[in-house]
């Protein structure tokens, strides 16, 4: 059984936790609107369906209850890293593109970037709390994408932003979960035992 | 019974003929004597054979033929063969290459005119034809002329489809005529060559996508987009932009759509999608314009450092990102050429091009490219002569007495070359505003002063100066910042 948490940790906790929710809901609100304007902006059907795209991680989980809260995290930290490159590339492509021509959705982009960013730090804070090792990142980052045509280009960005929207939901929810008090004990558990 | 019959002759060269007859059944089998006189000074000359089929020489104007088969009964025939009966026929053409380029869409024919084989100077005529698709449809057949010369000359010559290379099979064929007017024969057509094959995509295992991908074509064009898919794939639709297309089958696994007259694409192209059954294929294409040639261009030089040219780029090209048009400058004296960062969104355009050292005339080329075209304005200027001095700074007053003040100023550039020409407004309450001009030798970055006499004691005075070349006038500085002084009392 592990050892409850303490007072002021489970605190300081409590408090990434509700910071991470204000994050990642205003994060989903601001793809949400850069998903219309990207829709717009690249001539796509907003009702198009687009495959898996490779390299993109799904928010969908089976069985989400039964993850730890370092599972919860973990795959957290993983996916935002990920969103983080490949947001990245939609830039870099964005500018190779459209050079200055539409600098509002590259604006849009860069911010969301940093949002990215800024939630991945955070997740690596709430598992420093834990005194989890922050899982390196994977050499320099996922290997570079196929190169792909312009429709498959923007393709992959519909599907990145979709499911970044979802991850954002997912992640609401993930620290929702963390935040929560230990029925028995009324303590908040360590992250290992919060399902 | 038995007699060779049904003589006939063809020439594939002008040169030599093969002459081929009938025998009834009963002589078949046996030997041929064939003889042949072209006239009564020639030797008959004969041989054996056991076909029917020998090849002599074309006569002058006729050859006597004597045909004797020896099957199950003797039997001899005599023919007189006039050059009117034989018929010419070039031999079948060859193709050596059919290479495509796939982003022009063009096929490269590369075939011999066999010339070698033919006298010297003859015209001949080459039907070439070009087929698509399974069915092997023809497209097109186009005439093409050139002359013999005697030797073997290797043609070529281009063609560029109305669709993708990568949409369906193309085939070419050729077949010539030879105007041989010496010739008082029959001519014919050769025979078609074999047909050459550029596979489409619709033939590759995996060969899915729309094409052309990602084209960058001038507004106005008449477009072919092509959706390959697989052969089990149904294809639901294809649209360009917004709008759906009706579609065009081109094989089974090819459909096409034709979009006619495109118009001006938006900043991240335009969408060509192809909806499947289970999936998307797509492909965007960016419609824009060729540059404008430039207009009004213009060069100048504030600092004698650096040139700057300026000009008026007419019709914006609509095409963004790594697909803009770039300019270069390019100085044919000195043979240096700089790539212009020009940005596409706001509408000024500058260059900047450094000044040679012992170089005043500068014979400037503005190239301008894009995808879709390129255009060029040139300009020959005396950098003397275009002399456009920056704001003088740092105005002060460094001495002043009732009547006099002196004032100090500074420009940044290197006018050691010039004589600079500055005027200093000199405004007060009440009087009306003078100019005073000064002349002075241009200096490297330097401060510069000029004494105002006849002024009035105990009087507030606002001074601002501005300067531009003394000798060849081309543009004044912009004004300084003005300053302000009262006069001491008388």
């Amino acid at each position: 059984m592990a050892a409850a948490e303490s007072p002021s940790s489970a605190l300081r906790r409590r408090d990434l936790c509700s910071r991470g929710i204000r994050l990642a809901g205003k994060m989903r609100a601001d793809v949400v609107d850069l998903l219309d304007a990207y829709v717009e902006q690249q001539g796509l059907d907003a009702s198009a369906s687009v495959a898996a795209v490779e390299g993109v991680p799904v928010a969908a989980v089976e069985r989400w209850d039964e993850q730890t809260g370092t599972q919860r995290l973990l795959e957290n930290l993983a996916a935002y890293r990920a969103f983080r490159a490949l947001l990245a590339q939609m830039l870099e492509e964005q500018r190779e593109q459209l050079g200055e021509a539409d600098a509002g959705l590259g604006r849009a982009l860069a911010a969301l970037l940093l949002q990215v960013s800024a939630f991945a730090y955070h997740l690596e804070e709430l598992l420093r709390l834990e005194s989890r090792g922050i899982p390196g990142e994977e050499g320099d980052g996922p290997p570079p994408p196929p190169r792909l045509s312009l429709f498959e280009q923007k393709l992959r960005g519909l599907g990145v932003l979709r499911e970044l929207a979802q991850w954002a939901v997912r992640s609401v929810r993930d620290l929702r979960q963390l935040a929560k008090p230990s029925p028995a004990t009324g303590a908040a558990p360590g992250l290992a035992e919060s399902p | 019974l038995g007699d060779p019959q049904n003589l006939k002759c063809v020439t594939h060269n002008l040169h030599k003929m093969l002459c081929t007859w009938d025998i009834s059944s009963r002589g078949r089998h046996g030997l041929t004597n064939f003889c042949y006189t072209t006239n009564d000074l020639t030797p008959q000359v004969c041989f054996e054979t056991k076909e029917r089929m020998v090849e002599i020489p074309v006569p002058e104007s006729s050859i006597t033929v004597t045909i004797e088969s020896s099957g199950t009964a003797f039997a001899t025939k005599e023919f007189v063969i006039h050059q009117k009966d034989i018929s010419f026929v070039p031999v079948t053409p060859h193709i050596l290459s059919l290479m495509p380029d796939f982003p022009t869409s063009t096929l490269n024919l590369k075939w011999s005119d066999n010339g070698s084989v033919f006298p010297y100077g003859l015209d001949a005529l080459w039907q070439i034809q070009i087929l698509r698709k399974e069915a092997m449809e023809v497209v097109t057949q186009v005439a093409y002329y050139s002359k013999l010369t005697h030797e073997d000359v290797i043609l070529s010559w281009n063609w560029t489809s109305d669709m993708p290379l990568e949409c369906t099979s193309h085939y070419v064929k050729i077949r010539c005529y030879i105007n041989a007017t010496q010739f008082v024969g029959p001519k014919d057509w050769s025979d078609w060559s074999p047909a050459e094959e550029i596979p489409g995509k619709d033939t590759e295992p995996g060969g899915s996508g729309v094409f052309p991908l990602d084209p960058v074509v001038a507004v106005g064009s008449d477009l072919t987009f092509c959706c390959v898919h697989e052969e089990d794939q149904r294809i639901t639709n294809m649209t360009y932009g917004s709008k759906s297309y009706t579609m065009m089958q081109l094989s089974s696994r090819s459909h096409a759509i034709r979009v006619l007259n495109a118009s001006v694409s938006n900043s991240s192209g335009t969408n060509v999608v192809c909806r499947l059954e289970n999936g998307l294929e797509g492909s965007v294409v960016f419609v824009g314009y060729a540059p404008d040639t430039p207009q009004n261009l213009s060069c100048e030089t504030s600092n004698f450092l650096i040139i700057k040219c300026t000009w008026k780029p007419g019709r914006p090209s609509g095409l963004y990102g790594e697909r803009r048009t770039k300019y270069n400058l390019f100085e044919r004296t000195s043979g240096k050429n700089v790539s212009c960062e020009v940005s596409e969104v706001n509408r000024d355009h500058v260059c900047g091009f450094p000044v040679l050292p012992d170089q005043k005339t500068y014979d400037f080329i503005l190239g301008v490219s894009n995808p879709i075209g390129q255009a060029q304005s040139s300009l020959l200027v005396d950098i003397i002569q275009r002399v456009h001095p920056k704001t003088p700074e740092k105005l002060t007053v460094t001495g002043n007495n009732s009547t006099s003040i002196q004032l100090r100023w500074f420009i940044n550039g290197s006018f050691t070359d010039i004589r600079l020409l500055c005027q200093i407004e000199i405004s007060s309450s009440h009087s009306e505003r003078q100019l005073h001009s000064v002349s002075m030798p241009g200096r490297k970055s330097s401060t510069y002063t000029a004494q105002l006499n006849a002024l009035h004691p105990d009087t507030r005075y606002q001074f601002r100066v501005r300067c531009s070349a003394a000798d060849h006038f081309w543009r004044w500085s912009d004004w300084s910042r003005a300053v302000e002084q009262t006069t001491s009392e008388a």
